[in-house]
């Protein structure tokens, strides 16, 4: 799984912890990274991933079905589940404001043993580290 | 024509240096059935 996540475009480094099964991917300085590809990649590498968090810095957008999403890239975003941390940054919406924040991007649904990896990945926000 | 050169520059460092700041820092994984 190691090698197979490595191969993946923009990944600078791979850690695995086979005690709590937990698995740090480092990007490449330049974070082209595409965290469903990453998904993707551990399932083909034969585990099952049970829960992805991630930290990124980026700008809070409004998106098309008007909540937030976090635009990390020119064009690439992620839509903002809704909760209580995310409230406190929609006014950031459109602003020149860059955050970093640190959200679980998927969670692997009770009883399912396949998770959809093509579907939309959704951040739910669950600490602002800082507004800049 | 420098300071037209000039300009150019500086128009096109501040247009790259937002998209440069946002990026994934870090993921982390948690998986099971892991050998």
């Amino acid at each position: 799984m190691k090698q197979h996540l490595g191969r993946q475009s923009g990944v600078q480094k791979v850690e695995v912890s086979l005690i709590d099964g937990k698995v740090d991917v480092t990007p490449k300085e330049d974070g082209q990274i595409d965290p469903s590809q990453l998904l993707k990649a551990t399932y083909d590498s034969g585990v099952t991933v049970a829960e992805m968090d991630v930290t990124a810095r980026g700008r809070i957008v409004k998106d098309t079905s008007g909540g937030i999403a976090l635009q990390f890239e020119p064009n690439r975003s992620f839509a903002i589940a809704p909760n209580e941390v995310s409230k406190g940054l929609e006014p950031l919406a459109g602003s020149e404001t860059t955050v970093t924040v640190r959200g679980e991007l998927y969670k692997k649904s009770a009883g399912k043993k396949k998770a959809d990896t093509s579907a939309p990945l959704k951040l739910l926000i669950l600490e602002v580290q800082k507004k800049e | 024509m420098e300071m037209r050169k000039l300009a150019l520059l500086i128009l096109l460092g501040s247009s790259l240096a937002p998209a440069s700041l946002a990026q994934i820092k870090h993921v982390e994984m948690r998986v099971e059935g892991m050998t």
